[in-house]
Parts: C-alpha cells; structure tokens; sequence
C-alpha cells in the first residue's frame, strides 16, 4: 500500500508536471501564433499595391470633431477636407487617393479610438484631432506607431514636439494672438484698464490666455480682473458684473465659438461699450447667430484671410459659397482644407520619383513624413512650410474685424491690416 | 458695499429661478414613480429649438434640411406656449418608451434611470442631426426686447432685461404650478398618488393617468425653461440642455427629493452660492456650488425641504 501510495504519488506529481508544462507550451504556441497572426493582419506590414492597380489607391484618415461641444469647428472641417478631396480629385494624379472620416468627436477618449481604427484600417496618414488637448491625448498614438499626422486646428504650443511625426498646418497661438493686442492699442493707444476673460476647463484657452498676458505685460498692461469661465457655461452675469465693476477698457477672450459669443452678447448687454480682443477659438462664422449686432467691432488675429487675393484661395473661396450657400469661409475650413492639400501634393510627388513603390506601408508612411517636411505648398493660407520640428512656417497673418450685416444675423470678417512675418527655419533636428 | 450685495442677490436669483424650473420638472416625476427622468434635460434643449423653429428660424447648413423652417413664424410667446406643449409631448412618448414597459412589470425603479438616460442620448442625437451642429439665436428684438433696454439699473446693480423677465416667467410658472397642486382636483389627485398609488387607485383616482399627466407637465415646464433659456443666452447646440439638467439633478437633491418648494428653495441657494464666489475664485464657482449641496445633505441628509411626506407634491 505504502509503495504503491508513494509511486501513485510520485506519478500523479509527475503528471501533474507534465500537464503544466504541456499547458505552457499550448499557451506559449498561442501567444506566438497570436503575435504572427497581428503582425500579418498589421496593414504596416503589408506592401502597398501599384498606383496603377484596382487597389492602388491610399487612404487619408480624418479624425474630426464631427459630435459634442467641438462639433462646430468638426463641421467646418469637414467641408474644407471634404470640397479639397474634391477638387484634387477632379483631375487624374500618379496616386490616387481615399478620404476615410471618422468622428473623434470632442474628447480624449473618442479621439483616440478614432485614431486606433483608422490606423488599423491602414490609412497612409491621419489629419486631425480637432482640439489641442486631443491632439495631446491621440498624436502619441500615431507617433508610436509610424503615422504621419497633420493637425489643421491644433493651436496649442508643444503640439508638433509630440514626436517626429506629428506636424501641423494652424500656426501657433503665440505668434497670432498678440497683433489682435497690437490693433486695439494702435487704436486706443490711452488703454490702461484691462479684463481677461478664459474657459479654464479648455487647453487651448488656458495656453491662449498665459499668451495674451504675457503680451499684455509686454506692453506694460496689467489685467485688473481675470475671470475664469467653463465651456459650458452660457449665463456669464457673475463673472461679467464682477468684471465690470473695475470698469476695463478692454477685454480680451480666449474661449470657444458658443461660449465666447454668449460672453460677447452679454457683455455687451451690461453696458461694456470698449474694445474687445478675441482668440482663435472665435475664430468662425459660426460666432454670428450666437452674438449677432453685439458682434460688431470685435477684433480677432486670424491666420486666414478669405480677402486674400490668390488663386488658390480664390478657388477655394468660390468652392465653398458654391456648396455653402454663399457663405464666405473661415479659417477653421481653410485650415482643414490646407492640411489635405500638403498631404496629398506629397503623395504626389513621392510617386512621380517612384517612393511609394514596391514598399510596405510603414515604410510609405516613414517616406511620406519625409516628403511633406521638405515640400513647399501653396495653400488658401498663403503659403506655407514645415519647421524641421513639424511646426507650420507661415509668412502672412491678419487682424479682422467682425462686421455684421443690418439684420444682425451674418456678417464678416473684415480685414484690417495684413502682417508679414519673418519665416523662421531654425535648425533643429530632422524627421526621420 | 450694498450695491454689490444687491448684485450678488440678483445675480443669484437670475440663476437661480432657471435651476428651481428645471428641478421642478424631476420633481413632478420623482413625487409621482420614485425615479428620475434623465431624459428632462433633453428635453430642455427640444423646447428650446421648437421655440426657435417655431418662431420661423431656419435650419442652419449643418442640419438634415438646411435652410429649411416653417413659412411664417409665430410670435414670441405663443411660439414658447406651443414649444412647451411639444416638449410635453415627447416627455410622454419618453414615458411611453422609456418608463411604462418597465413599470408594467415591476422592474427595479434603477432601471428605468437607464432607460431614460438611453432616451435622452437619442433625442439630443437626433436633433443634432435635424439642426446641426450650430448654436442658434432667436432674432433680436424677441419679445418685446428691442422695446426695452438691454440692461437695468435697480439700486446700484445691473441686470439683463431678459434675464429679469426669465426670472418673472419662472416664478409665475411656479407659482400657477404650486397653486395648481393645492387646490384643483387633478392636483390633489396627483399629491394623492405621490403619496400612495395603491390607496389612491383604490379610492378611483386613476393612476395611470396622473403619470402621464406629471409626464406631459415636467415635459412642459423643461420646453418653458429651454424656450427661456434659448431667448436669453441662444442656443450652445443640442447638448446645451444636458448642463441645465444636471444642475437642476442637483437641485432637486438639495432642495428635497420631490418637494416642489424645496426645488424652489434649493434652486435660489445654488443660483446665490455660484454669485457668491469672488471673481477671484471663479474657478471653483461649480465646485462650490456642490460643496454646498454637499454640506447642506450632511447636516439634513433629506434636503433642505424632503423631510416630511406630506411636503411631497
């Protein structure tokens, strides 16, 4: 009994053995043949088909703000991605090229998995995300994974310096901002008094204020009130009455589209009749219905013009009054617009010189970061380079003026003064 | 020092009766099944756009018919009157949807939260597709305003005119409301089934009827408040609703889970608590808000007014 117990013992311990590892070795086989299996479903992997071929075409992946609070710009976005896919299209080219549009909707999350998908659905590179705090949660995905990424509304600093294949076509809000700062004192050059209005709860908004205080100090203004306001927020009564109480000369707000032209209307309505000085994100036609007569003499620095008098902005401009109802566009459409264009003039020229050829599609998107940093494109926004770094190098800004129409429910932005900006292409170090 | 005093109070109570109006509308149906309607602040914003349509605005670009809207448009108030009703009557297709299959087979009150916050995602997602995207405001001038001044002064503190005539409108609806419950008998039958369905249907109140009436009313009184809201600060897009329903949510707690003047109260001391922030700090404007909610469900764990039964409606 003892020793048949002992050997029993010895054999099931043995088995037991046997049984795990057996298990192991079953987990292990899975797990590699999982990894082979997600490696060859990996569309980097996979080499693109010739230009010529059924499948030939490559895709560009748009993650936009097409629901929630961002919505508004999303929408813009969309007809500027949308009417340039359009006219590049329209004649024969040596790539074709696919526009995918996912909804990264207006936060963290939805961009992301936008990104995610369509990164798995295989797109040569990615426009998007709508907002700077989006882009800070989504590029690190792209980068990680080898996708170029153009953003056409990203604003906030450090957005390009998120990897090397991240860039961006909307140039940066430091550069902007301040000549907005600049008109009003050229108008009112007594102003001393001054309020500063910002959505705390909006990177963008947060990173545009510190800006337009420090320009501000610069020029020896110090905000006697800062009122902090939310995205959501629509009654601004307290923060204005609290404002006003300092009785400012000038204000100036950095908020979104909704928000801001509330801020705008109500200010107006309690009885503040000095300048005001909005930032980027006011940047839109869609400000109009939202503030309507109260509008009116609102400056803003913008780095659109729809007054600009080149071809292809004229182009652009008839395109979108013909789809648009005649309605005069914006920098938000401009700037998708734009962000299309440089990827597609890249693709272009990487198949003229045979780039896009016999490789894999990581390695096309590696080529096509390359091609679009070294290229030069002539875009609605004037035009425009890459900085080494990704950031947008843009020679031409301009101060507006909102100028709403008699029935105060459309209007314009009005171009007061066109300022040249020396180019910089500071060294720094290359893409891969 | 007292013309702030006075800017602060009136400050407060402009906010404050919005909140009381939308809390009002949880009320109604909290008293009436023991459950919140997450839908109400969808609701909010229907009421809001229906006004806006009503009175001849036009769908923007964004929208599933763009420029389309109605060939005349309606006068201010009778194009919120008709708002209201709409509301009303989607808040008793909500019910029909969202609440009554439920109650049918007595599932857990918990679920039917969900339910109706699935029924408020699908109305604020379809008017997003029907408008767009856009914000929307009501043509200048809108109810008389292009008559009156922008602002008034009353004793040292400022305050928009329409938002003084907000506030007029949200105290006479609550007050009709009150009087209403008190002393008409649909009201009492209403405070009869907030008290006890079981002993009320037994007594020939028949409560079914009652639910969808607290249904139509609290749909209502959310299409009267998005009107509102839609002529004094436009329209933020079709989720503008969803941060007034929240907050009334809030107030419905502070003031007293179904005590229609707990709403009231709670609704004025969260609109006074946000004016009483300095500028300063306005930052913390909501969080303390909530920190007074919170102080005040401590020291009175039923809300300020939801203590008793009988306050019910």
């Amino acid at each position: 009994m003892l020793r048949r117990g002992g050997l029993s013992s010895i054999d099931a311990l043995t088995a037991r053995r046997r049984g795990t590892a057996r298990l192991a070795v079953a987990i292990a086989a899975g797990i590699a043949a999982l990894a082979a299996l997600g490696r060859s479903s990996d569309p980097a992997t996979k080499t693109l088909p010739p230009a010529g071929s059924a499948h030939g075409a490559l895709t560009l992946g748009a993650a936009i703000a097409l629901t929630g609070n961002a919505n508004l710009y999303g929408q813009d976005q969309r007809m500027g991605i949308n009417l340039a896919q359009r006219w590049l299209s329209a004649t024969p080219h040596p790539r074709p090229v696919r526009l995918q549009l996912e909804d990264g909707a207006s936060d963290e999350p939805s961009a992301i998995a936008a990104f995610n998908l369509l990164i798995r659905r295989g797109v040569v590179a990615l426009i998007g995300p709508t907002l700077s705090q989006q882009a800070f949660a989504a590029d690190p995905i792209a980068q990680r994974q080898g996708v170029p990424v153009v953003a056409p509304s990203n604003t906030a600093k450090g957005i390009p310096q998120i990897g090397l294949f991240i860039s961006r076509v909307s140039a940066q809000s430091s550069v902007i901002a301040p000549l907005s700062l600049d008109e009003a004192l050229r108008r009112e050059p007594g102003i001393r008094r001054v309020a500063v209005f910002f959505a705390q709860d909006d990177a963008y908004s947060t990173a545009e204020t510190a800006i337009f205080q420090r320009a501000l100090a610069e020029r020896g203004l110090k905000p006697l009130s800062v009122q902090r306001t939310q995205l959501a927020d629509n009654d601004f009564q307290n923060p204005i009455t609290a404002a006003l109480q300092q009785r400012p000369e000038l204000v100036v707000i950095s908020a979104q589209a909704v928000d801001g032209g509330n801020l705008i209307r109500q200010l107006r309505e309690l009885g503040y009749r000095g300048q005001i000085v909005v930032g980027n994100g006011l940047n839109t036609p869609n400000i109009y219905p939202i503030c309507q007569r109260w509008c009116d003499g609102v400056l803003i620095a913008q780095a659109y013009s729809p007054d600009l008098d080149t071809p292809i902005n004229t182009t652009f401009r008839r395109l979108f009054r013909e789809a648009n109802g005649n309605r005069t566009p914006g920098q938000i459409s401009a700037q998708a617009w734009s962000a299309y264009q440089v990827l597609f003039e890249a693709i272009q020229r990487l198949q003229r010189r045979g780039g896009l050829e016999g490789v894999t599609l990581g390695e096309a998107r590696r080529r096509l970061m390359q091609e679009l940093l070294a290229g030069r494109y002539d875009t609605p926004l004037g035009p425009i380079h890459f900085r080494p770094d990704g950031e947008v190098v843009q020679g031409r800004f301009y101060v507006a003026e909102v100028s709403m129409n008699a029935n105060g429910r459309d209007g314009r932005f009005s171009l007061v003064r066109e300022i040249q900006v020396a180019t910089d292409s500071s060294p720094e170090a290359a893409k891969p | 020092m007292i013309d702030s005093l006075l800017q602060i109070l009136l400050n407060g109570a402009a906010s404050g009766g919005v909140y009381a109006l939308v809390a009002l509308g949880y009320t109604l149906i909290f008293s009436v099944l023991g459950v919140i309607n997450f839908a109400q602040g969808a609701l909010f914003s229907i009421g809001g756009y229906l006004t806006f349509l009503l009175m001849g605005g036009k769908i923007g670009v964004n929208g599933a018919l763009p420029g389309w809207g109605l060939p005349a448009g309606l006068p201010f108030w009778l194009a919120l009157l008709l708002a209201a009703l709409g509301s009303g009557g989607v808040s008793l297709v909500v019910e029909r949807i969202a609440f009554a299959p439920l109650r049918r087979r007595g599932a857990e009150p918990l679920l039917s939260l969900i339910t109706s916050l699935g029924a408020g995602v699908v109305l604020v997602n379809l008017l997003q597709i029907l408008m767009g995207a856009e914000g929307y405001a009501f043509p200048q001038g809108t109810a008389a305003l292009a008559q009156l001044p922008d602002a008034l002064l009353i004793g040292g503190a400022r305050i928009r005119t329409v938002q003084v005539l907000l506030l007029l409108i949200s105290a006479l609806a609550v007050a009709a409301l009150s009087l209403w419950l008190e002393r008409s008998r649909t009201g009492q039958a209403m405070r009869a089934v907030a008290e006890d369905p079981t002993t009320a249907t037994l007594l020939g109140i028949n409560s079914e009827a009652i639910v969808r009436l607290a249904f139509l009313i609290s749909g209502m009184l959310a299409g009267l408040g998005g009107g509102l809201i839609g002529m004094s600060v436009s329209l933020a897009g079709p989720y503008f609703g969803i941060s007034y329903g929240l907050k009334g949510l809030a107030v419905l707690v502070l003031g007293g889970l179904g005590s229609v003047p707990g709403a009231i109260a709670g609704g004025l001391l969260m609109g006074l608590a946000e004016a009483l922030i300095p500028s300063e700090a306005s930052g913390w404007r909501d969080a303390l808000a909530f920190a007074v909610l919170f102080a005040v469900l401590l020291l009175r764990p039923n809300g300020l007014l939801g203590r008793r039964q009988l306050e019910k409606v």
